[in-house]
């Protein structure tokens, strides 16, 4: 028993002393970066549920169903064999140790080996996937492409080895009868009866070394998960907790500097906009860096990355945590950096952003905003907010952006919108309708029997296709007997694309505008064709106190059919395939509405592309990219074209103004005859129309 | 080395312009901004000062009291300070009395080198500066592509349909920049926010010498007599094409003597 007692303190104050060493510095590090915003500390039931349905329920994960599985049946192994763990600690002093008042109870012993079992079966099961989809074979394609694979083999090994060496020394306490349960736990009498015929002392001797054997290995893992990226184990649980509810989708979050709302009429002269150093991050942030398990889900999902790009979320987050570890003496040491390792110090040289920075420009600049990452991260990390608050930085600070976005940020200030049209230009769309679209002036008020104002949007009022999206629109609306005005010339860029490429400064002075005209003129009730549109007016001017009920044409079309106040009367005969805008479906959910629309109309056959719903694949256009040259890979309209067009569909119906520029300039490109992109309102006028009026 | 920039606060191209009574641009009525042109030669100025050890970038602007806007606009760029000559004598001023205005504030600031872009964006006449460079006696190479300075004579090159030349004057002198001399910077957060404590002089044309009567509409050598909207453009002919698209393109072609 001394040797139990003496080698088991031994190795616990090894492991703790070691684990604890790194936890209180990683714990240091956090204290370096920025407070939180206040709203994340709160613990509401949307917390409490995230929790429940991502860290016990495995959500996320269960998305992908093999995968998903074996980690569920690891994460639950690891919460019942920490049993086994109290068991095996208490058996260092007490050879015959039991859990008090359950610990003998035969369905505790079976579900601890069922457990062990199970976690057994998921590190094989994880180790064919790691063989199946190894980068070796499948290149970038592989979602462990640029991951530790090393390190992801080292954990899979010492998963394996907690396991073997728990159910050797259970099964030798079998036979030398210090087992806590007469019957149950079936795998370790299995090992029992291997090991019963080596006879009584090699039993006993097993027992005792297998016990320190075990309890090394789990001491040994908890150092080894301390220093690598299985930190997740314990970092996963809090950064589920203070994520954004419930995602960090929609609305870009308001800037802050120092943890301080920025003044954006006044600001101080020592306020940071956006990220330009590690420590310029909250400690969110950082427990972000610090929860990623390299999965590479997300990687499997951007837009950016399938198209030969170099940016991954995934190694986006790994950079960024290498980097704050790297540089993480430099941020201890204070104020005096005169004892800063080298290597620390010259990290800390490194620019955030440049191109011998931590993240190259080309990285920060391919992200379209669509928010595949941040929908399947398992462990909620913030990719699109990261990355947009780099943009802030390096567009408010530094003035530093990709060259063509000089044109797009000239005209958004002078003009009002991208193209440079101005606000005379506003209404041009209505020219070709046959009924008057009523235009509320300057300084007038929304008339009483008005229900709705008609956000038109730059791309409705400008873009060739999309301002007969405009007048789909108007004419459903006219045809159901729905009162609306539009702004005319009252109108300016929501600041969406500024916004999302960085230029917070534009986009507070064109929301504020827009708010001031909306709230002024006693708007209400919002509807818009623009997915960006709709996301920002609904998402972001709560953010600059614009409270307004917004819908996207699609619900609101949707609901007029329900209400039997919009009939379709002749059959599209089509077969017809919807695309997701992101901004429309993963960044706020509107699935329904779009798809109700087109079953609504006979003769209309739906087929869905493979990525559709939340894993629709981005048209390329977000986050400002559609004012960006595409130079790097291939392009990302022309990867969702084909998938859209290998539906067969004769009609690709959207419902966002920028997917079907780009969809459309796809179909162009691969000149597919027969296939025509328009949006889902349009499908429904050609139905609504009389046949003798269609046109 | 002492730069001075010459800037314009103009109406926004792209709004609607409308004309007051006495048919000058109604300027209350229309969006302004710093005239795109001359945010080239902004940019040109605090590019020069960076070369420059000790160098001062100042603008001179002259317009109506939003014309402040332009300046701090300037100002958000880069540069030290701005004067801006404000006075209800100036408006209606033609280029003549803008250029008599401008020499005089210059001779007043002080300056090595003086800086303006090719044009306004709303008079588009590229005259005040060979006028002002005509009134102080300055050498003047306008429509420059590129600047350079030794800090005693100003280097200049420029591209013509025929030739690229360049061109040497001594300081003090006057330069105008094409919109071919350089992207224009982005002004940043901490450039925007140290402008707001930059100083804007406010000068009378009395603080100048100059008589009321000598500038303005009174003093100008022409009259505007009539200023109408020029009427929308109209809607093109789209061709749909059924085969004959061909036919009926050059049937118009050749209606319009373009064939």
């Amino acid at each position: 028993m001394a040797v139990r007692v003496i080698v088991g303190l031994l190795l616990i104050v090894a492991a703790f002393g070691s684990a604890g060493r790194r936890l209180l510095m990683l714990y240091r590090l956090g204290r370096t970066a920025q407070p939180v915003e206040p709203g994340r500390i709160r613990v509401g039931a949307a917390q409490l549920r995230g929790e429940a349905a991502e860290v016990l329920g495995q959500r996320k994960l269960l998305t992908w169903t093999v995968p998903g599985t074996a980690h569920l049946l690891t994460f639950w192994g690891f919460l019942i064999l920490g049993l086994t763990l109290i068991e095996g600690f208490g058996a260092l002093v007490d050879r015959d140790f039991h859990i008090p008042w359950i610990g003998t109870q035969p369905w505790l012993g079976f579900l601890e080996d069922f457990f062990a079992v199970a976690v057994l079966l998921a590190v094989a099961v994880f180790a064919g996937i790691r063989l199946r989809h190894r980068p070796a074979r499948e290149g970038t394609r592989s979602r462990f492409f640029g991951s530790h694979l090393g390190g992801a083999w080292l954990i899979l090994f010492m998963i394996f080895n907690v396991i073997w060496t728990l159910l050797l020394y259970r099964g030798a306490q079998i036979n030398t009868g210090n087992f806590p349960y007469e019957n149950g736990a079936f795998a370790s009498a299995a090992v029992a009866r291997v090991l019963a015929p080596l006879g009584a002392t090699a039993n006993d001797v097993i027992e005792t070394a297998g016990l320190l054997l075990a309890l090394g290995v789990v001491l040994g893992f908890l150092v080894i998960v301390v220093h690598s990226k299985h930190l997740h184990i314990f970092t996963a649980v809090p950064n589920v907790r203070l994520s954004r509810r419930p995602r960090a989708l929609g609305a870009l979050q308001p800037v802050r500097s120092g943890g301080k709302p920025v003044d954006f009429d006044d600001p101080g002269e020592d306020d940071v906009i956006g990220r330009g150093a590690i420590e310029d991050f909250t400690w969110k942030g950082m427990l972000d860096f610090a929860s990623c398990t390299e999965c590479g889900r997300c990687q499997s999902q951007c837009p950016a990355w399938n198209t030969g790009k170099p940016l991954s979320p995934k190694l986006l987050i790994m950079s960024l945590r290498d980097h704050a570890l790297a540089k993480a003496p430099y941020l201890l040491a204070g104020d005096d950096h005169a004892n800063v390792d080298a290597l620390a110090l010259a990290e800390a040289q490194r620019p955030l952003v440049g191109d011998d920075g931590v993240i190259t420009p080309d990285v920060l600049w391919s992200c379209t905003t669509c928010g595949a990452c941040v929908e399947q991260c398992p462990v909620d990390i913030e990719h699109v907010d990261h990355i947009v608050d780099m943009r802030r930085y390096q567009v408010v600070m530094e003035a530093s952006f990709p060259r063509e976005a000089a044109v797009l940020l000239r005209n958004l200030e002078h003009a009002g919108d991208p193209w440079g049209r101005g606000a005379p230009a506003r209404l041009e769309w209505t020219a070709k309708l046959d009924f008057p679209v009523r235009v509320l002036g300057d300084g007038e008020t929304l008339p009483e029997d008005a229900e709705y104002l008609f956000w038109v949007g730059c791309a409705g009022a400008f873009d060739e296709r999309a301002t007969r999206t405009s007048r789909a629109v108007a004419e459903l609306l006219h045809t159901a007997g729905v009162e609306f005005v539009v702004l005319g010339s009252g109108e300016t860029c929501t600041g969406d694309p500024a916004r999302r490429l960085g230029n917070e400064l534009l986009f507070q002075e064109l929301a504020r505008q827009n708010v001031q005209t909306l709230t002024s003129a006693g708007v209400r009730k919002i509807v818009t064709t623009c997915a960006h549109c709709f996301n920002s007016l609904g998402n972001e001017y709560p953010q600059l106190g614009g409270d307004f009920e917004v819908v996207h044409h699609t619900q609101l079309l949707s609901r007029l059919l329900a209400e039997g106040r919009l009939t379709p009367v002749r059959p599209v005969e089509a077969t017809v395939t919807y695309h997701d805008p992101c901004y429309l479906g993963r960044h706020n959910r509107v699935f329904a509405a779009p798809r109700d629309l087109l079953g609504s109309v006979a003769g209309v056959r739906l087929t869905e592309p493979d990525r559709t719903r939340e894993r629709s694949f981005c048209c390329g256009a977000g986050g400002a990219r559609m004012w960006l040259e595409e130079p790097l890979g291939t392009r990302i309209n022309e990867n969702r074209t084909d998938e859209l067009i290998a539906t067969g569909a004769e009609v690709v119906a959207a419902a966002c103004p920028y997917c079907i520029d780009m969809l459309a300039d796809g179909v162009a490109q691969r000149a597919a005859e027969g296939v025509t992109v328009t949006d889902v309102a349009d499908v429904l006028l050609r139905s609504v129309r009389q046949p003798e009026e269609a046109s | 080395m002492k730069i001075v920039v010459l800037v314009k606060y103009v109406p926004e191209p792209t709004a609607t312009w409308t004309f007051a009574d006495d048919h000058t641009l109604d300027r209350q009525s229309v969006e302004g901004r710093l005239s795109e042109l001359d945010e080239y030669a902004v940019e040109q100025a605090l590019r020069l000062a960076e070369t420059v050890p000790g160098a001062h970038v100042g603008y001179l602007t002259m317009g109506p009291a939003r014309a402040v806007e332009g300046l701090r606009k300037a100002l958000a760029m880069g540069g030290d300070d701005a004067v801006h000559v404000l006075d209800d004598a100036l408006h209606g001023s033609d280029a003549v009395a803008t250029s008599l205005v401008l020499a005089a504030a210059l001779r007043r600031i002080g300056f090595d080198l003086v800086l303006c872009g090719m044009a306004s964006t709303d008079a588009e006449m590229s005259v005040v500066p060979v006028m002002i460079a005509d009134r102080l006696g300055l050498p003047a190479v306008t429509q420059a592509a590129a600047v350079s300075t030794d800090g005693s004579s100003v280097t200049v090159r420029r591209d013509t349909d025929e030739a690229t030349e360049e061109l040497a004057a001594p300081l003090p002198a006057l330069v105008s920049v094409t919109d071919r001399s350089g992207d224009v910077r982005l002004p940043s957060f901490r450039t925007i926010v140290a402008a707001k404590k930059k100083p804007v002089a406010t000068w009378s044309v009395a603080d100048l010498g100059i008589a009321p009567e000598q500038v303005g509409a009174a003093g100008a050598a022409t009259v505007v007599r009539a200023a109408r909207p020029r009427p929308a453009r109209e809607a093109g002919t789209v061709i749909t094409d059924d085969g004959d698209a061909a036919v009926h393109l050059a049937d118009f072609l050749a209606a319009n003597k373009l064939l």
